[in-house]
């Protein structure tokens, strides 16, 4: 007679893509011993959501309103209480998936109709709030609802969000970038001058969009006469469906007062939100922030900082998720020796200005450049970049690498 | 002939077979067995000696692409394989329990050789697991003396690779260029 303790658990699996789907099979198979199968929802005994998917709020109220007597086990990285549900930490141990298992199967054999009434605790209501399983203080919906997907295929459909670097080349660089009309780099009086007000640019709105969602944690739609730019807090993603053409373009025109006054910036529902199918419109911030930068620079630098003073670099920015602008990897292990001028940068590397301007434009907006303020860093002129001993050969690699 | 390496550490399961195998212009030696003690919680197959790439320069020059086991037991072979080394890249796996103390464990062990050379990071599998982010790992590291390039990184993309050993040379001299 077969054990019925030893038959596994019939699971599926909610707000995952393919990827995350395949490693939790394998991780039920393996590391938790088979004690659990995924299977189809229609076959499953037990939901298993991750709740930092995008759209988990949405995943969670449809469970709830088709299965509510179905054990959830909710994964997170914050804590989120549910009455009915079994939280699980992440990234999820093995001790802990096996003990949320052990619980919906007591859960099953008991057969207790559950409520599924959110209940938050009021210590933990802040991280509720950030997650985007977002504070739910409404009914659960009880009509019929579209059937929820094992394997959200829309978060894989997000490739603006993962794709590699793209490596510009000087060749390349204005043919991107775009040109300003009369500024020549060349001439070091007038590059001194080529500056910008980023807040007199979309650049500035978004960023400002940016601040307020973070500090109100909450989804918000920057309207501007153009297209509306969605924010979100906890995933630090935008949302734009347009093409880059359009965005380079509007990027570099300054916002005159009378477009100001069209800006405006509104709270929206997660529910009604709707990417309309377009998931490459999805951004990471700090992608979006540095392209968006680099196209509002077009080789100038922001009137924030003051050129002739040394600036500093705070840490590598990511560069294998950002646009690398010509010799900005050269710039950012120059900067991150210490601080120099922007000018003293150009002539230690021997390359025109405005790639040293694009990079602390760019460096600047995602708050890892900064202005030196030590009276030494004005004194002491810095060191001269020595070449190694090895400089040929290392140089060859890099031709190899690039290619 | 002189014998140029680039080496690549990191704990067991954060990718540098995957990596080597990408930037390697040959198919790299892999010694990869069935994992039969604690690492195979973490793969099928783990890297019990070391594996080995190859790029080839114009010049015929070639660069050496060392991994090392990930598991702390060949620890004594780090030593013979950092000898000549160009530089240092360590992945690490960002689903793994605590990758803060794995970095802060490669980064100490591999000490002497990184104050020598230099050191570029590799987070592997963020789109598992996004935390610890980048901003994190920097933060992590403020008060050290270090202020490594830390990059998010695939090992399976050539590209990323690519600019995390990139980054590992203009570390060594920002004043590189192509030839």
């Amino acid at each position: 007679m077969k054990n019925k303790d030893s038959t596994p658990l019939k699971l599926a699996l909610y707000g995952m893509d393919d990827r995350a789907y395949k490693t939790m099979c394998l991780y039920l198979k393996g590391p938790c011993k088979g004690v659990a199968v995924v299977v189809d929802e229609s076959e499953a005994e037990i939901d298993l959501l991750d709740a930092d998917h995008i759209k988990a709020r949405e995943l969670l109220d449809q469970l709830q309103a088709k299965m509510p007597n179905r054990p959830l086990i909710i994964l997170s990285l914050e804590e989120i209480l549910i009455d009915g549900t079994i939280y699980v930490k992440k990234p999820v141990e093995t001790a802990d998936i096996m003990a949320a298992l052990k619980q919906a199967k007591i859960s099953l054999s008991t057969d207790i109709p559950k409520k599924v009434k959110v209940i938050a605790k009021p210590e933990t209501e802040q991280k509720i709030e950030a997650s985007p399983i977002q504070k739910s203080t409404k009914q659960p919906v009880i009509e019929e609802v579209p059937v929820a997907k094992n394997i959200d295929k829309e978060e894989k459909k997000k490739v603006s969000k993962h794709r590699t670097a793209m490596d510009l080349t000087e060749g390349s660089f204005s043919a991107y970038i775009g040109n300003v009309d009369g500024v020549n780099f060349s001439d070091h009086e007038q590059a001194l001058k080529a500056s910008y007000n980023p807040k007199g640019y979309f650049l500035g709105y978004v960023q400002s969009a940016i601040k307020v969602c973070k500090a109100k944690s909450r989804i918000l739609q920057l309207n501007s006469g153009w297209q509306p730019l969605i924010v979100f807090p906890h995933s630090q993603e935008i949302w734009l469906d347009v093409e880059d053409k359009q965005l380079r373009a509007f990027a570099g025109v300054a916002i005159s007062k009378n477009s100001a006054k069209s800006m405006s910036l509104i709270p929206i529902d997660q529910s009604k939100f709707d990417a309309k199918g377009k998931m490459e419109g999805f951004f990471d911030n700090e992608y979006f922030l540095w392209k968006l930068a680099i196209w509002t620079s077009k080789g100038r630098f922001p009137d924030t900082i003051d050129i002739n003073k040394p600036v500093y670099l705070m840490q590598w920015p990511n560069f294998s998720r950002l646009v690398v602008t010509p010799h900005a990897m050269r710039i950012a292990a120059l900067l991150i020796r210490g601080p120099r001028t922007a000018m003293g940068i150009a002539n230690a590397l021997n390359i025109k200005p405005q790639y040293v301007f694009v990079f602390i434009s760019a460096a600047n907006v995602l708050g890892i450049l900064g202005q030196a303020r030590r009276q030494v860093d004005e004194l002491i002129a810095p060191p001269e970049v020595q070449a190694t001993k090895a400089k040929g050969l290392l140089s060859r690699i890099l031709g190899r690498l690039r290619g | 002939m002189s014998q140029y390496k680039i080496i690549f550490t990191g704990p067991v399961g954060a990718g540098k077979t995957t990596a080597i195998d990408s930037i390697s212009d040959v198919p790299p030696v892999k010694t990869d067995a069935a994992a039969s003690d604690m690492t195979k919680n973490r793969k099928a197959a783990t890297t019990v000696a070391m594996d080995y790439g190859i790029m080839n320069l114009d010049d015929g020059e070639k660069i050496h692409l060392y991994g090392t086991p990930g598991q702390e037991r060949f620890d004594f072979m780090w030593d013979i394989l950092t000898v000549g080394g160009i530089g240092l890249v360590l992945l690490l796996d960002n689903t793994r329990a605590d990758p803060f103390k794995d970095m802060q464990f490669f980064l100490d062990s591999f000490g002497k050789f990184i104050s020598e050379t230099s050191v570029a990071i590799g987070i592997t599998q963020m789109d598992l697991s996004t935390k610890p982010s980048i901003n994190e790992y920097h933060k992590y590291l403020q008060g050290s003396d270090l202020k490594p390039a830390i990059f998010s990184v695939d090992a399976r993309v050539k590209n990323d690779v690519s600019l995390l050993v990139q980054a590992l040379l203009f570390s060594l001299d920002p004043g590189l260029e192509d030839e």
